[in-house]
């Protein structure tokens, strides 16, 4: 019998975060039904990261329960109202943009990183964020930060050594060349909106399980 | 024996399985590509409103906000007539969209009555 206890063991904590959890209280408290996803602030150097990672964030948030607005219809009247950059949209009071558009919660990210740096003979690709999920009347009601990184795997190459250090160089080359943030960046909101010991709360369109 | 090893496991992966509220139709895919080459928000326009017809012929949910986007993608190309109809679809779907959803339409309205005069 030991043994079927230890195969139910070890499935069970396939599903189980082991990690602490976060204090959630204040976010129960004001249980949000909806979340306004405004654009990014971008502090690097890739001037289309903010529109890319905008495309990832609506799907995990509506999957967790949340009426998500729209992140293109946002963006496209925040632009009508001439807030063109994160910079702009961050700075205005939350209370404001949750008025505007009628929203529960604001989510503010900032990425930090979104680069491809050579390394001897690999392309590191890294992608960071920090995250913050803001109420209707301005407290904050989670937090937190993401870094994902991403190396192409040389390890499965064979011949001789210098075949192999070209093959490897050349790798590195093409993830430099055409580096793929976007599973990183999907990877990264699993992580902190529906895996990790930051994982929010289910949402009202979540069914109770 | 084996039934019973089979079981366990048979629960477990059902219990992590992940089951998703809404069919998205490549919704993230189809943005990230208009977002990359602009001319392929009209792709998405096509995409999207196929898949919306589809979820609604088999009585699905469609998805918080996939109305609203649509509409907004007929709006860029001028068609107001449409850009009108998804943002009320989005609205009588979505309680939480009604504020946004109305500013928008009012806004469509007062611009069209512009139009015309």
């Amino acid at each position: 019998m030991k043994w079927l206890f230890a195969v139910l063991a070890v499935f069970l904590t396939g599903c189980v975060a082991t990690v602490p959890k976060k204090d959630l209280s204040a976010f129960q408290a004001a249980a949000p039904r909806s979340i306004l996803v405004i654009p990014s602030v971008n502090k690097t150097l890739d001037v289309d990261a903010p529109n890319y990672l905008l495309s990832t964030l609506t799907v995990p948030l509506a999957e967790k329960g949340y009426y998500v607005f729209p992140v293109h219809t946002t963006k496209t009247v925040l632009e009508q109202e001439g807030f063109y950059e994160g910079e702009q949209i961050h700075a205005q009071p939350p209370e404001s943009l949750a008025k505007m558009f009628g929203a529960d919660s604001v989510l503010y990210v900032t990425i930090q990183r979104w680069d491809a740096k050579y390394a001897f003979l690999t392309t590191v690709v890294t992608v960071e964020f920090d995250y913050r999920i803001v109420n209707k009347d301005g407290t904050e009601l989670w937090a937190t930060k993401q870094r994902m990184q991403y190396q192409p795997d040389n390890s499965n190459n064979s011949g001789p050594p210098l075949a192999q250090l070209l093959a490897a160089a050349i790798n590195a080359a093409v993830t430099r060349a055409a580096p793929n943030y976007m599973p990183l960046a999907r990877q990264a909101n699993a992580q902190v909106f529906l895996l990790g010991p930051s994982a929010i709360p289910n949402g009202p369109y979540k069914p109770v399980q | 024996m084996k039934n019973l090893l089979i079981l366990p496991i048979a629960l477990s992966l059902a219990a992590c399985a992940p089951k998703t509220l809404y069919q998205w139709g490549g919704y993230e895919d189809m943005l990230y590509r208009g977002y990359k080459e602009p001319e392929k928000m009209d792709v998405m326009r096509t995409n999207l409103e196929m898949h919306i017809q589809k979820l609604q012929q088999s009585g699905q949910k469609v998805p918080p906000g996939m109305n609203s986007e649509l509409a907004t993608l007929y709006l860029q190309t001028g068609d107001k007539a449409k850009a009108r109809s998804y943002y009320s679809a989005e609205k009588d779907a979505w309680p939480e969209s009604r504020v946004l959803m109305e500013a928008l339409i009012t806004n469509l309205d007062r611009t069209t009555k512009g139009n015309q005069q």
